[in-house]
This record gives C-alpha cells, structure tokens and sequence, in this order.
C-alpha cells in the first residue's frame, strides 16, 4: 500500500526549502554573461578612501557590484549582463574619486 | 614658559617608536584628502574644554561644551567646500573685585566658518598619496555677541561670536600610507573689528601622525583600520584690543601635545583625542588651558 504525503506537509516542506535558498550566501561570481574588469587605482592608503571610488564606479551605466582590495589598490568590477566598461569613464570615475587609474583590463572570463 | 604634562607626552612618543606595523584623518586640524566629486562627508565632534590655571587673584575657571558639525562637499576631486557650525555651552566661574564669587555663562550657536579647499599637487602610487592643498575662508558672525546677564554684558571672549568677520587661508600637507599618515597645516586668521573689540590675529602650526595598529597584517578587501594617532598644534595668538587699546593680558604662544585614537571604515569613523598644554607662553594674566578632549564621528555618504 502506498502511503501518499499529506498536501500540507508538502507546502510544508517547500516552505522550507524556500526558505533555506533565500538564506543560503549567494556567491559572488559573476554570470557568464558578466563582464569583469580589474583597474587599480593609485593613491588609495585607507578604507574611508575607498568608498569614495566605489561609489564613483557604482554610478557608471552598467555596472552590477564593485568590490576593492585596499592593499593591492585593485578594484574588481562586475557588469550586470550583457554590459560593457570602457577605458575612458572607469578612469574618469577613479578620478572623479580623487584618485589615479594605472592600470585597466578586462578579464578573460567572468565568474 | 611652562611645561605641563611632559611624562605623559613622552611616554607616548615612546609607545610610538615601539609600534613596529604601522600608522588616518587629523582630529584638530583638516587634512589635504580628497573628497569625492558630488560626494558629502559628515563629521561631529563633541568638545569638553577646561581652563583653571588663572596667575589672577579672580581664580577664573572656564568650562566649555559643545558640538561642532563640518559637512564636506566635493565639488570636483580637487575643489572641496566645507561649512562649519559649533554649537557651545561657556560657563566662566569667577571671584569679583568685590570678593563673590559668580557664575557667568552662556550657550547656542557660535561663529559658522565657510572655506574652499583647492588640491594643487598630487602625487599618487600604490598605495601612498602625497597632496598640498591651499584653503581659503571667512567666519561669519553668527553667533550671538551681545549676550547679557545680571551683571551686564558678558566679555568678549565668552560671547558664543565675535561680530567680526575674519577671514583666514592656509596650507595643508598629507602623506597617507597603508601603513601610516602625516598632515601638517599653517593657518593665519585675519581677526577684525566688531563693538570696539578686536581679537588678535591667529597663526598656528599644526601636525598629525597616525599610526596603524589594527589589523598588523593587511587582509583581502576593506578592513577596518585602527589607529593610534599624536598631534602637535603651536598656536600663537596676538593681543586683543578694546577702544583702541591692547589688552596686556591676552595673546600669546601655546604648544599642545594631543595623544588619540581613531577607527576607520569604508562608510564611517569615530575617534577620540585628548589636547594637553605642554608650554603656555601667554601674556600678563590670561587664562590658562588645563586640557581640552574631542570625540567625534564622519560618516561618508
């Protein structure tokens, strides 16, 4: 005899798993789809510092998430899909901050 | 001349050279760090002063409160405007020629202060910056200069504002590393005339080391940053003039010595500094600093 799961204790469980997935840490990889650049950004000496160029980059058109590393001076930038980064406005936006771009590429594959 | 506070002062000079890691922004002066372009920064610091030491048989004893608010803007990375507006509590104890000892005071909004702050060098690497950067300002008669109480006008110097309006310019160096931070600063503030008084004119010179203590190794990211800070301020002050006529017991050369702490975030930084008198060189009977501690916070938004 088979014994069928009560309809509650499904939305029960589903509930669950729900909620699990919206508590779960999403990873911080960018999608295929995702371009990432790399710049690093001279001057930089203190974290107060750095928000300054986050936020800078965070008002560039297409830019998803931008994550520094202050000992290193580099700045990685997450595009939300299907967008690019030129040259021109990362630098302006490094030095709307107050800073100097030495160096811009993009990375080979995102994610 | 008198030395005050010297065991103190060394003592920290020592515990200095021996933080071996390292060295943020000056507590009692501004520093030549940019502001982000069409960015704010917010700071507070909250003043407790203390002044006792009177050669005058009136036994002074002066006691200030207060708040002072800066917002920063950045009008473009190298041109920043900053207001600043205290709010004071004065509370001057005295003993009248007539032997009572009274209580004078008084409290709101004192003299707002306006200036630019233009970058005219930058020279930036991997992580180190070194900027001079000119700034030129007016304080503004803001505060109330006629304030009274039952013995009559309170005197000028416990007015909250001068009535005056002062302009004053200076310079600021900054050398930051991950590792520590000089600043240096002169300032000369051009005091004016306002119901018959006139302060007299400011010169100082100031300077900032900020040591990094935490975290000893630097990690991946943005971690917070603490650390220990000394600053030095030589002030000199020349002699006020009432109607024409200098006052012999004001003005003069002060050196403080000011030992602190700072903790600095992406978004946020709350520090503390305590600014001791190590020599007051000041005219005839003019009151004396016992010492003077700021706590305050920036918020970067």
């Amino acid at each position: 005899m088979t014994v069928m799961p009560r309809p509650t204790a499904v939305l029960h469980s589903l509930v669950v798993a729900l909620l699990i997935c919206f508590f779960l840490p999403v990873p911080a990889t960018a999608a295929d789809d995702q371009a990432v650049y790399t710049l690093q950004a001279d001057g930089l000496a203190c974290p107060f510092c750095a928000y300054g160029i986050e936020k800078q980059l965070n008002r560039t058109e297409g830019v998803d998430s931008v994550e520094t590393d202050i000992k290193t001076g580099t700045v990685v930038i997450t595009m939300t899909p299907g967008a690019t980064l030129n040259e021109t406005d990362a630098k302006r936006a490094v030095e709307a901050a107050g800073f100097t771009m030495r160096e811009f590429k993009k990375k080979d594959s995102g994610g | 001349m008198r030395l005050r506070h010297p065991a103190i002062a060394l003592a920290f000079l020592a515990a200095l050279a021996f933080v071996s890691q390292t060295r943020a922004a000056p507590q009692t002066f501004n520093t030549a760090l940019p502001i982000a372009e069409d960015e704010f920064v917010l700071r507070e610091q909250f003043i407790y002063r203390n002044a006792t030491d009177d050669p005058s048989l009136a036994d002074r004893r002066l006691r200030v409160l207060g708040g002072v608010s800066v917002l920063g803007y950045g009008v473009t990375s190298d041109l920043a405007v900053f207001g600043v507006l205290p709010y004071l509590d004065k509370e001057l104890d005295l003993i009248t020629p007539g032997g009572q000892r009274v209580t004078r005071d008084t409290s709101g909004f004192a003299d707002a202060r306006l200036f630019g702050r233009y970058t005219v060098f930058k020279d930036d690497a991997q992580g180190r910056t070194f900027r001079i950067a000119p700034f030129l300002g007016l304080e503004l008669p803001t505060g109330d200069d006629n304030d009274r109480d039952s013995l009559g006008r309170l005197p000028a110097p416990l007015q909250l504002g001068s009535g005056s309006w002062d302009a004053f310019g200076g310079i600021v160096l900054t050398y930051q590393t991950l590792d520590y931070q000089v600043d240096a600063q002169a300032i000369y503030k051009l005091n004016t005339e306002a119901n018959n008084f006139e302060f007299g004119d400011e010169a100082r010179l100031d300077a900032s080391l900020q040591y990094r203590v935490l975290p000893r190794e630097l990690e991946s990211g943005v971690p917070g940053f603490l650390y220990a800070v000394l600053e030095g301020n030589l002030l000199y002050t020349e002699k006020n003039e009432m109607n024409g006529v200098t006052d012999p017991n004001s003005g003069g050369t002060a050196f403080f010595l000011s030992p602190g702490i700072q903790y600095v975030t992406k978004r946020w930084i709350i520090e503390g500094i305590v600014q001791l008198p190590i020599s007051q060189n000041l005219n005839g009977a003019a009151l004396e600093d016992d010492f003077t501690v700021r706590v305050g916070f920036r918020l970067n938004f």
